[in-house]
C-alpha cells in the first residue's frame, strides 16, 4: 500500500470564458493523517477537489488517486466527500439522506442499517436521525454531512469547507470528530480559509494561490525558518549594550527583541549580558511563524482580503519560557 | 442495479414529499369513481350509483352498445383530456423541479462524486420523474379495470395499455423540459419552453387532423364544402379529392413527421383495447348486418381517418425525437462542470 494517496503533477483547469482556475497544480498527499489546503477565495481549492471527485473535467490531469487514475469512477466507492453547501432533500430524515448515498456508492443490506446508526452516534445525532432534514439547523446538516460522507468507510475523506457558518461549539466537535478519523487511519482532506482551525489539526498544508501551488509541507517545516525567541524587557538598554546585541543578531524593536536561534543555548549569554546590566526581562518565549503570518506571506496581500471572512484569528504559537 | 434503485426509491420520496402529487392523484380517483358510477340497467344508464336514470334502447344491460360506449368515454374523453392533458399538464408543473434542484450546487456534487457514470445517473433520474405519471394512471386504469369489471363482467387487461401511452406521451414533453433544465438550470424557463412545444405539437396535430378531414374523409362520405362560402353539399357517393387540399396536407404532414406525436400516442390507446373482440378503431365492425350502404362508407371513413397512422409512424417518430433532445441533454449532463 503505498505512502501516497493523491500523487497529482500538472493539473489545469481553464472554464469556458477563458477562466485559467488551475495553472499546472502537483500535489502529494500522504496517508493518514490531516491535510489541509489553504488560499484565498478563487484560489482554485473547490476546482481542484471537484476534479479529484469528477464533478469538473480538468483540462489536463496527470496522476493518481488511491494507486488509480483520477477520474477512475470506482475509486471513488472508497472516497467520501462533503461539499461546500452540501444541500440534502429536505423530504428525507437524516438516516435516510445517509442510507441514500450509501446506496449510490453501491452499498446494501444490514451494513448499512448498522453503519448508519454507528455514524449517527458518532456525529451526536442518535436522537435525530428519525426526523427531516429540513427540520435541522446548519450544525446539524453539516453533521449529517459529515456522516454520509463516512458512510461507505472510506481511504481519504474530502471535506470543502465543513465549518462554513458552523457556530463555535460546533466547530469545536467537528475538529474532534475530525481527529478521531485521522485516529481511524484515514485520510482527511479539508479546503478551508479558516487558518487558525485549520492550524489545530492539520498535519500537513498546501497553500494555493490563483492556481498554483505556492508552499506545501508539514507545518513545522513551513514554520521551521521563522523560528525565534522574543524577550521583552524593561529599563533602558546602554548604548555598547545595543551594539554588542546587534552584533550577535538581536533584532530590536521598542521593547521587544528577536532573536533567530532554534536551540535556547546560545540565549544564555544574551540573558547574562541584559542581567549584568540590570535591565528587567519581563518574558521570554519560544515563537514560530503563525499558518496566517505564512500565509499572508505565500498568497501576498492581495489574496488576504477574501481569505479572512468568517475565521479567527489564530492565536500565535508561543511557548512561554520566563515570565 | 442498487444505484439504480436507490435513485428510484428517491424519486418516488420526492413525489409523496410534493402536495400537488396528492391533490392530482385525489382528483384522479374522485373521476375514476365518477366513471365508476356510471352502470347500466335494463331500462337504460344509470349515473352516480343509481341516483339518476337515463332511459335508452339501445344502450341496456348487457348490449354491446352499453361496452362500446363505456370503453370510448374512457378511451375518447378521460384519457385524452383528463389523464392526456390536464393531469399531464398538472404532473409537468410537479416534476418540473426536480433537474433544476438535481443540478443545484451541493446537491449534485454528492450524486455526481459516486462510483456510477453520469449517462446511467442522468437517465435514472430522468425515468424516476416518469413515476409521476406512471403512479396516477396505474391508478386511474386499476378503478376503471374493477369498474368494467363490476359493472359489465369484463376484466379487460387491455386498458392497462394507458399506462404505458400516456407515460410514454409524458417522456416526451418531459424530453424538452429536461434539456431545458440540463442546458439553464431554471425551473420556470423549463416548463415554459416544455408547455410551448407542447403546445406547437399539438396545433400542428390537430391542424394535421382538421385538414385530413377536409381533403379525405369529407370527399369519401360524400359531402362537399365550399371554402369561400362555407356552404356545404351532401352527396351520394365519393367525391374526388382536391388536389391543393391534398397538397396542402401533404406539408402539414411533413411538418408534423419529426414532432412528437402526444395527441396521435394517446389516441393509439384505441388501437389496442377491444370491445367483444373488436378493436375499438374498425368502426366497421361494429355495425349490424342490415347496416346501409351509406353507414358503412361513414364507418370505412372513420376506420380511415382513426388509421391514418401507423404505430410505427407515430411511436417511431416520437421516440427518434424523444432520442434525439435526451441525447443532447445527456451530453450537456456528461460534460457540464457543476
Amino acid at each position: 500500500m503505498s505512502d501516497i494517496v493523491i500523487d497529482i503533477a500538472d493539473v489545469r483547469k481553464r472554464y469556458r470564458g477563458g477562466v485559467e482556475a488551475l495553472r499546472g497544480v502537483s500535489l502529494q498527499v500522504p496517508r493518514g493523517g490531516i491535510f489541509g489546503l489553504l488560499g484565498p477565495n478563487g484560489a482554485g481549492k473547490s476546482t481542484l477537489v471537484k476534479i479529484l471527485m469528477t464533478i469538473v473535467r480538468p483540462t489536463r490531469c496527470c496522476g493518481t488517486m488511491l494507486g488509480e487514475a483520477v477520474g477512475h469512477k470506482s475509486t471513488l466507492a472508497k472516497v467520501g466527500y462533503l461539499p461546500e453547501h452540501a444541500r440534502f432533500p429536505e423530504y428525507l430524515k437524516g438516516a435516510e439522506v445517509i442510507r441514500y448515498v450509501a446506496g449510490l456508492t453501491g452499498m446494501s443490506g444490514h451494513l448499512v442499517k448498522q453503519r448508519t446508526a454507528e455514524l449517527l452516534d458518532m456525529v451526536g445525532m442518535g436522537d435525530w436521525g428519525k426526523h427531516r432534514m429540513g427540520t435541522y439547523s446548519k450544525g446539524m446538516k453539516q453533521r449529517i454531512g459529515l456522516a454520509q460522507a463516512l458512510i461507505n468507510d472510506p481511504e481519504i475523506v474530502f471535506l470543502d469547507e465543513p465549518t462554513d457558518g458552523v457556530d463555535p461549539k460546533g466547530r469545536l466537535e467537528m475538529r474532534n470528530l475530525l481527529q478521531k478519523m485521522r485516529d481511524e487511519g484515514r485520510t482527511v482532506f479539508i479546503n478551508s480559509h479558516l487558518l487558525g482551525e485549520l492550524e489545530m489539526i492539520c498535519d500537513s498544508v498546501a497553500i494555493m494561490d490563483k492556481g498554483e501551488i505556492v508552499r506545501q509541507g508539514t507545518i513545522a517545516e513551513l514554520t521551521e525558518k521563522s523560528r525565534r525567541y522574543e524577550l521583552r524587557t524593561r529599563g533602558d538598554l546602554s548604548e555598547g549594550l545595543q551594539r554588542k546585541l546587534a552584533e550577535d543578531g538581536v533584532e530590536t524593536e521598542g521593547d521587544t527583541m528577536s532573536v533567530y536561534h532554534r536551540d535556547p543555548a546560545p540565549m544564555q549569554p544574551i540573558l547574562d549580558a541584559l542581567r549584568a546590566e540590570g535591565v528587567t526581562i519581563v518574558e521570554m518565549r519560544e515563537v514560530r511563524q503563525s499558518l496566517e503570518e505564512l500565509f499572508m506571506e505565500s498568497v501576498g496581500s492581495e489574496g488576504v482580503g477574501g481569505t479572512q471572512k468568517g475565521s479567527t484569528p489564530p492565536q500565535l504559537p508561543g511557548k512561554e519560557l520566563v515570565k | 442495479m442498487r444505484q439504480i434503485l436507490t435513485i428510484l426509491w428517491d424519486s418516488y420520496r420526492l413525489l409523496a414529499a410534493k402536495k400537488l402529487f396528492w391533490i392530482v392523484l385525489f382528483l384522479t380517483v374522485l373521476i375514476a369513481m365518477i366513471y365508476a358510477s356510471v352502470g347500466f340497467t335494463p331500462e337504460g344508464i344509470s349515473v352516480l350509483f343509481g341516483a339518476y336514470q337515463i332511459e335508452s334502447d339501445l344502450i341496456v344491460e348487457g348490449s354491446m352498445f352499453a361496452e362500446y360506449l363505456y370503453m370510448m368515454i374512457f378511451t375518447d374523453y378521460l384519457v385524452p383530456w383528463w389523464l392526456g392533458l390536464f393531469a399531464l399538464v398538472l404532473a409537468l408543473i410537479s416534476v418540473c423541479p426536480i433537474f433544476p434542484d438535481f443540478l443545484k450546487t451541493g446537491s449534485i456534487d454528492i450524486a455526481i462524486s459516486k462510483p456510477m457514470s453520469r449517462v446511467m445517473l442522468f437517465l435514472v433520474k430522468y425515468l424516476g420523474s416518469l413515476l409521476f405519471v406512471a403512479a396516477q394512471v396505474s391508478v386511474f386504469c386499476v378503478i376503471v379495470f374493477i369498474a368494467q369489471g363490476v359493472r359489465l363482467a369484463i376484466w379487460n387487461l387491455e386498458i392497462f395499455w394507458a399506462v404505458l401511452l400516456l407515460t410514454f406521451v409524458f417522456s416526451l414533453i418531459y424530453s424538452v423540459a429536461v434539456l431545458v433544465a440540463v442546458w439553464t438550470r431554471s425551473t420556470l424557463f423549463s416548463l415554459l419552453i416544455a408547455l410551448l412545444v407542447w403546445g406547437s405539437t399539438l396545433a400542428v396535430q390537430w391542424s394535421e387532423s382538421v385538414i385530413y378531414k377536409l381533403t379525405y374523409a369529407a370527399p369519401a362520405s360524400g359531402l362537399s364544402i365550399d371554402m369561400k362560402t362555407g356552404q356545404t353539399g351532401q352527396a351520394d357517393k365519393p367525391l374526388e379529392v382536391n388536389e391543393g387540399m391534398e397538397k396542402f396536407y401533404r406539408v402539414i404532414k411533413a411538418v408534423g413527421t419529426p414532432l412528437p406525436k402526444t395527441r396521435d400516442a394517446t389516441y393509439l390507446l384505441k388501437k389496442k383495447v377491444t370491445v367483444r373482440g373488436k378493436n375499438l378503431t374498425r368502426m366497421s365492425e361494429f355495425l349490424e348486418d342490415d347496416a346501409s350502404e351509406r353507414e358503412r362508407r361513414e364507418a370505412k371513413v372513420t376506420e380511415d381517418y382513426d388509421n391514418r397512422h401507423s404505430t410505427a409512424y407515430i411511436v417511431g417518430s416520437s421516440l427518434a425525437f424523444e432520442a434525439f433532445i435526451l441525447g443532447i441533454a445527456c451530453w450537456i449532463f456528461v460534460r457540464k462542470d457543476f
